[in-house]
């Protein structure tokens, strides 16, 4: 820990001395075409610190994307056995039920305290293992500095912790699986509420897997927060000489905004995990200590009566969802930063309103922290606050509404480019309709009444974490790769893998909403022991031989990725003719980024503007200075 | 681009063959094999599987109850199995193999009306099904399609469409019960580890919760409202809202599982003591030849194994049978005594008298913290050793604390009936014993106490004095602490 | 190739509107009528909601296909339509949405009230029962006929499990608790969902409005037995309850002699 620790330090002594000295270095003119790699490469470094214990950004960006991915390949796995056991209720696993010798007297029946642990396993995963590391992690940490035009993070040890803290979580996540004897994790639903999560006797899984996945979230939530702080701090310290704040990428926006987010809301979700985490302890330490935060009095679980009492289980619910619900949005805002960026592009078109996205978004983050309660409608929470989470829930629709607008005035008129990256940010735009639309029906109280904690709020938030989130992730891999590795990736294969993913994706979740208008609550096992239910079993089918062909469908995007690191195409500094300042550094940039620091004179969408035509492009460069001889526009 | 056309379509196909191989795979319901107990596990290897002229015990138990899929014994057994038993009359051949037998019923029973199959219960074909093509229920008259192995003959015994409940009910079994309960029956499915106190393993036939006197197993009525009323204060749900005729078939089921471990555990009673591997070690270090041994447990198997294992199939049968019979059902002699203040205090005396002695157990307020509750048990099974941890134990050796009578939740139900049935016949398996000479009256009476024990608003205080000193209710000098080591 | 991609888009959001179009008919919604007043009005604002959405859904989702579809069919030499974004439009669809927002908000406002706000729970309401969640059933508890339902036990109340006999035609208020941990009340007939929090007794009322039986299930995640909540609610005239009542008392009381044995009927 020393050496980090020195580094750390070294890197704060740097930071606060350096400031902004490349601001003298002349700015890079039209680099399109160059093809050198390693320009920057200042001294050899081994094996281990270049691609192991990197302080490069890019690698660290790589790094959190390639792990995501294959979080993303568990969390599917998991998901699939969940569908498994609603298609076909106690059937006998396949493969897997024999594979693993899983309740053999069964042969390979999945018992139900073992279907609890997979929902909460596979949105644990997906959550913490996949959305937000992929997005701020990956995203955040490849594209900040290029995006910004500087060299590296602010922090870089600090980075290179936050990707390596991300191990021990996964780690704890992995022992919660395996130290209840194998058959059962932590099986309180991702939500973790107590009492179930609280008293280790509450449910199978609530010993110690339970204990394992809190010391997993609190691990991520480490990992996240030194992310956000050095987000923030290169965000607002390292920008390039002219890159003025309203002259920076949405993308980069959204990571600030998302930052912002997570730097406020992460310690409320801390401090709930340690609350617990006391409440625990006599599971955990051989004593009978312990706070009751969450445990009332009089309560009897599994034959055993806890002694003292006074807590209150909705207040966990409470700081949970303080930081769940702008959680969501952490886990939302990067994709729509990147698909704004993507979509401009693939349009040659300048963001439609790009100052509306912006204060859109910074709309979203503001009400993001006001309105939690509408998680616990039905709670037994004071009707009077329900009426004022009702109201600021909708309006948070307002600008969620005024991106959608706005996107789809960017692809209007635009010269659109038909490839994959369009048809996944189409498919994120169009999806993210449908997921904010069914949104409404939850805000409304009355009506989520009926609908809460039914298939129509898992068909809702798949639709924004998996329909939206993901579509833009996929176009994203897709749109960076080339500025990752230096290749290209095959663009066939990835339309296959979006008309897949897509069809696939809304055979599975859009008859999720009928499910939940049919009275379908979640996390049941076995749905169709209820007589109003057992109609829907065929509809359950389908529905996992739709998510199986979308689960597979993820292995021609994996196959792509990893055929076209090592024989995609090779291809320039800016394959895309965009105009941010990425494309100015080599593909891959080497150490350093830049091999001429760059100077920004104009803002990131200027695709088909008057200026670029004046050089006979229909891009234009952040570093080209003022074009001679067209009119200056009034803003950006 | 770079990925040749004929890559492209071979990714595809997999996809599509990944994507049908799974979703093929779904005529896999439900195949389970039933386990073995722990006593049959301990027999020496012969004694277990048998020899090449005699039966082990694995296959006496197999042969007389099949394994999950196959499901046999219900002619021996008293299991409402679903169908008719009927016996052979006589066998008339038809052209091309087909063959009409003809089936009677005992008087009083009548044939079905439709019927798919026939199940043969003794005889050649014995554990061996038969499709039905053409039935008649006015003569009695199978048409069936015999194959070469056809030896059936007259007299042989058959049931029509048997086994309907019985599949039925493991078919509810493995869905409601059996993720606790195990596919045995061994109270030791998936989810039972996490659970305090433990499901009911049936095998040793033994049910808690009753109205049958002591001696007498458990009545499919009380199975029954077990399973439609759950088990308060346990993790046995209600499953009311279910058909009358599953509740039907997962008692019949039930029952199967319960019986199928009882006739496992009593063929093993005969073999343990001397052919069990410790046995066989302890005698071999006694110096007794090898070869005798296995002489002596050729002999058993081939004679006296053979004969209790019929025996023993109808003194179960009888016992199973008489369970559901008047004469085993608690029927107090006089009705409820009025709940009185006056029968309260009575109840209570009683509760706290050294004849009766509950306050040992469920303390001198009923809180379930008496002193045998914080005293160390002897372990029935091992001599001289006491368990690990103090507090009363059950039969299937967990720790199994008396009730705490304050908190008004009665497993076995809280009619006065259930109370009454619970101090009249004990409750099997724990150490709550049967006050049967007890006259009826004054259990009356204790079950007046019981019943008002959750509203004392001081509990403990209803005027009177124990009957014995507080000073006689810590542990007695005789328990002993186990030593350190 | 671009114009398939561009109808792509106009291709799935017709399909999910005929889907939708056709699942009332094939039992893919509401398990029945609303079976409850408060019901019916959760309904209509469901269906007020719906009709927004599907229009806004249509609108977009239409408008998003037609700029793809113009995208794919435009002549290849004409350049992109260079723009900043339109003040006028921004400002139309920032109030335009605002509005149907702020309407929708405030049209559930009184059906919240009616159904959450203790102090407007219907007047004439009686107390029926309280219903006690626990791993994995409903408890239910009824005051002794003739007395008043209190938090505390009695002697003399009734018990039953998995089954709330409630009389129709009128409102009653069913007290909520858990013995455990959190589950939550929720019959789908009658559009009635509350949480059982524990350490809370939080009282719920409904009216039935039909003779029947319907569903009772938990809807909050009470462990791995959470699906095994199977319970149903009868509603029944006021004699039937009473008579229920009375049966459910001497059943309670049964002393197990011949005499009771023949009267109840075991």
């Amino acid at each position: 820990m020393d050496v980090v620790a020195h580094t750390l330090l070294k890197d704060i002594l740097q930071f606060s001395t350096q400031g902004f000295d490349m601001a003298t270095v002349s700015p890079a003119l039209d680099t399109h075409g160059h093809t050198d790699d390693h320009s920057h490469a200042h001294h050899e470094q081994s094996f281990i610190a270049k691609y192991v214990f990197s302080l490069d950004h890019k690698i660290i960006g790589i790094q959190f994307l390639m792990t995501t991915l294959i979080m993303l390949m568990v969390g599917g796995a998991l998901a699939l056995a969940v569908r498994w056991q609603l298609a076909f209720p106690w059937e006998n696993m396949p493969v897997v039920g024999q594979l693993f010798g899983l309740f053999r007297s069964e042969g390979g029946q999945i018992s139900p305290e073992f279907y609890t642990m997979l929902f909460t396993m596979h949105a644990s995963v997906m959550i913490f293992l996949v959305i937000i590391p992929i997005l701020a992690g990956a995203f955040g940490n490849f594209l900040i500095p290029l995006q910004i035009g500087t060299d590296d993070m602010a922090f870089p040890a600090l980075n290179m912790l936050s990707y390596w803290f991300m191990w021990p979580a996964i780690v704890c996540f992995g022992c919660s699986f395996f130290v209840a004897g194998g058959t059962a994790g932590p099986g309180n639903g991702w939500t973790s509420y107590p009492l179930l999560s609280d008293l280790p006797q509450a449910a199978p899984g609530s010993g110690a897997p339970q204990t394992f996945w809190l010391l997993g979230l609190t691990l991520v939530g480490i990992s996240s927060m030194m992310g956000s702080v050095n987000y923030l701090t290169t965000i607002i310290n390292m920008r390039a000489p002219g890159m003025t704040l309203f002259r920076m990428p949405l993308t980069i926006w959204s990571m600030f905004i998302t930052a912002i987010l997570q730097a406020f809301a992460l310690p409320v979700l801390t401090a709930a995990g340690f609350m617990l985490l006391f409440d625990r302890l006599n599971s955990i330490l051989p004593t009978d200590i312990h706070s009751v935060f969450f445990i009332p009095a009089n309560i009897i679980v599994n034959n055993a009566a806890p002694t003292v009492g006074g807590g209150q289980p909705l207040l966990w619910q409470h700081l949970f969802w303080f930081y769940s619900h702008p959680a969501v949005y952490i886990m939302l805002l990067p994709a729509m930063g990147m698909v704004s960026d993507m979509l401009a592009c693939m349009s040659r078109k300048p963001v439609f309103g790009y100052k509306p996205m912006v204060y859109s978004m910074a709309a979203i983050a503001g009400l993001g922290f006001i309105v939690w309660g509408h998680h616990m409608f039905t709670s037994g929470m004071n009707p009077a606050l329900g009426m004022t989470f009702m109201t600021s829930t909708m309006m948070i629709a307002l600008p969620s509404a005024i991106k959608v607008f706005n996107w789809i005035g960017t692809i209007w008129g635009g010269d659109l480019k038909f490839n994959a990256v369009m048809l996944n940010c189409s498919g994120f735009v169009a999806m993210f309709i449908v997921g904010g639309l069914s949104g409404i029906f939850m805000a409304a109280v009355p009506v989520d009444i009926y609908f809460h904690d039914t298939y129509f709020i898992v068909a809702h938030f798949h639709y924004i974490l998996f329909g939206t989130t993901l579509f833009g992730v996929f176009a994203a891999i897709q749109f960076w790769f080339p500025k990752m590795f230096g290749r290209e990736m095959n663009d066939t294969v990835q339309k296959w893998h979006f008309a897949l993913s897509f069809i696939g994706f809304n055979c599975t979740f859009f008859p999720m909403h009928l499910l939940g208008i049919a009275g379908m609550p979640r996390r049941y096992a076995d749905p169709y022991l209820h007589g109003y239910l057992e109609h829907l079993l065929p509809m359950n089918r389908f529905i996992t031989v739709s998510a199986i062909v979308m689960g597979f469908a993820q292995f021609l995007l994996l196959g792509n990725f990893f055929y076209s690191i090592f024989r995609g195409k090779k291809v320039g500094r800016n394959p895309w003719n965009a105009n941010g300042l990425e494309w100015t550094a080599p593909s891959p940039p080497g150490h350093g980024n830049f091999d001429i620091a760059p100077v920004v004179y104009r803002g990131p969408y200027e695709y088909s503007s008057p200026e670029a035509e004046a050089i006979g492009q229909d891009y234009i460069l952040q570093t080209v200075p003022h074009v001679k001889g067209v009119p200056k526009l009034a803003k950006h | 681009m770079s990925l040749t056309p004929s890559l492209k379509l071979l990714t595809l196909a997999g996809l599509l063959s990944l994507v049908t191989a799974i979703s093929g795979c779904t005529d896999s319901a439900f195949e389970s094999s039933f386990v073995y107990s722990q006593g049959t596990l301990s027999l020496m290897r012969e004694a277990r599987d048998g020899t090449k002229e005699n039966l082990g015990v694995k296959r006496l138990l197999d042969d007389r109850f099949g394994n999950p899929q196959h499901l046999k014994a219900w002619a021996e057994m008293p299991i409402d199995f679903g169908g008719a038993l009927t016996t052979v009359v006589e066998i008339k051949e038809l052209p091309r193999g087909r063959k009409v037998i003809k089936l009677t019923v005992e008087e009083g029973q009548t044939l079905p009306a439709k019927a798919a199959n026939l199940k043969f219960v003794t005889g050649g074909f014995a554990g061996a099904g038969l499709h039905v093509e053409e039935w008649n229920s006015e003569t009695g008259e199978a048409t069936v399609t015999a194959s070469e192995s056809l030896t059936i003959s007259a007299s042989d015994i058959c049931a029509v469409d048997g086994g309907t409940v019985l599949t039925a009910g493991r078919m509810l079994y493995m869905r409601h019960c059996s993720h606790c309960h195990g596919t045995s029956g061994d109270g030791n499915g998936p989810t039972a580890r996490y659970m305090t106190p433990k499901p009911r393993d049936y095998r040793n036939g033994v049910f808690k919760f009753k109205s049958t006197n002591d001696m007498s197993k458990v009545s499919r009525n009380d199975l029954s409202r077990i399973v439609k009323y759950g088990i308060p204060g346990t993790y046995m749900p209600s499953f009311l809202l279910l058909k009358d005729e599953d509740h039907h078939a997962i008692i019949e089921y039930v029952r199967f599982l319960a019986l199928r471990g009882e006739y496992e555990r009593k063929l093993v009673a005969e073999l343990s003591s001397d052919f069990s591997e410790n046995a066989y070690k302890s005698r071999i270090n006694a110096s007794e030849k090898k070869e005798d041994i296995q002489k002596e447990l050729v002999e058993f198997l081939a004679v006296d194994l053979k004969e209790s294992a019929k025996t023993l199939g109808a003194d179960l049968a009888e016992i199973w049978a008489a369970a559901d019979t008047e004469e085993a059902a608690i029927v107090p002699s006089v009705a409820r005594i009025p709940d009185t203040p006056e029968s309260r205090r009575r109840g209570r005396e009683l509760f706290l008298s050294k004849t009766l002695n509950c306050a040992d157990c469920h303390g001198i307020d009923g809180a379930g913290n008496g002193p045998q509750t914080i005293a160390f048990e002897k372990n029935p099974l091992k001599a001289d050793e006491l368990y690990n941890e103090p507090g009363l134990h059950d039969d299937w050796d967990n720790l199994n604390q008396p009730r705490n009578l304050q908190l008004g939740m009665y497993r076995g139900g809280r009619r006065p009936i259930d109370l009454f049935s619970r101090i009249y016949g004990g409750i099997k398996g724990s150490r709550m014993p049967s006050f049967k000479t007890t006259p009826h009256e004054d259990i009356w009476h204790i079950v007046n106490y019981v019943l008002s024990i959750p509203f004392e608003t001081d509990p403990g205080a209803t005027g009177i004095a124990p009957s014995v000193a507080p000073e006689s209710l810590v542990p007695p000098a005789a328990v002993t602490v186990p030593a350190a080591n | 190739m671009k114009k398939f991609w561009a109808l792509f888009f106009f291709f799935w959001p017709t399909v999910a509107i005929i889907v939708c179009a056709i699942a009332p008919s094939r039992g893919w919604w509401f398990p029945g009528a609303p079976m409850s007043r408060t019901g019916i009005q959760i309904d209509g604002l469901f269906y007020l909601i719906l009709i927004i959405v599907t229009i806004t859904f249509v609108g977009t989702q239409y408008v998003l296909g037609y700029a793809l579809w113009r995208g794919a069919t435009k002549d290849p030499r004409e350049k992109a339509f260079f723009s900043h974004g339109s003040h006028k439009l921004e400002i139309i669809w920032t109030i335009v949405p605002s509005f149907i927002l702020v309407f929708i908000s405030l049209s559930q406002l009184d059906v919240l009230a009616e159904i959450r706000v203790i102090s407007k729970f219907p007047e004439k309401s009686t107390k029926v029962a309280e219903v006690k969640a626990r791993q994995f059933e409903w408890r239910i508890r009824y005051p002794k006929p003739g007395t008043e339902l209190t938090t505390e036990e009695n002697p003399g109340d009734l018990y039953f499990v998995n089954e709330l006999h409630v009389p129709t035609g009128k409102p009653v208020i069913v007290n909520l608790r858990t013995q455990d941990v959190q589950h939550a009340f929720f019959s789908p007939q009658l559009r009635v969902k509350q949480d059982a929090v524990p350490g809370l007794v939080i009282p719920i009322w409904f009216d039935v409005l039909e003779v029947g039986t319907y569903d009772l299930v938990c809807a909050e995640l009470c462990g791995w037995g959470h699906y095994k909540m199977k319970a149903r609610i009868v509603a029944q005239s006021q004699s039937s309850v009473d008579k229920y009542l009375t049966q459910l008392t001497a059943d309670q009381n049964a002393d197990g002699t011949k005499s009771e044995a023949a009267k109840s009927g075991e």
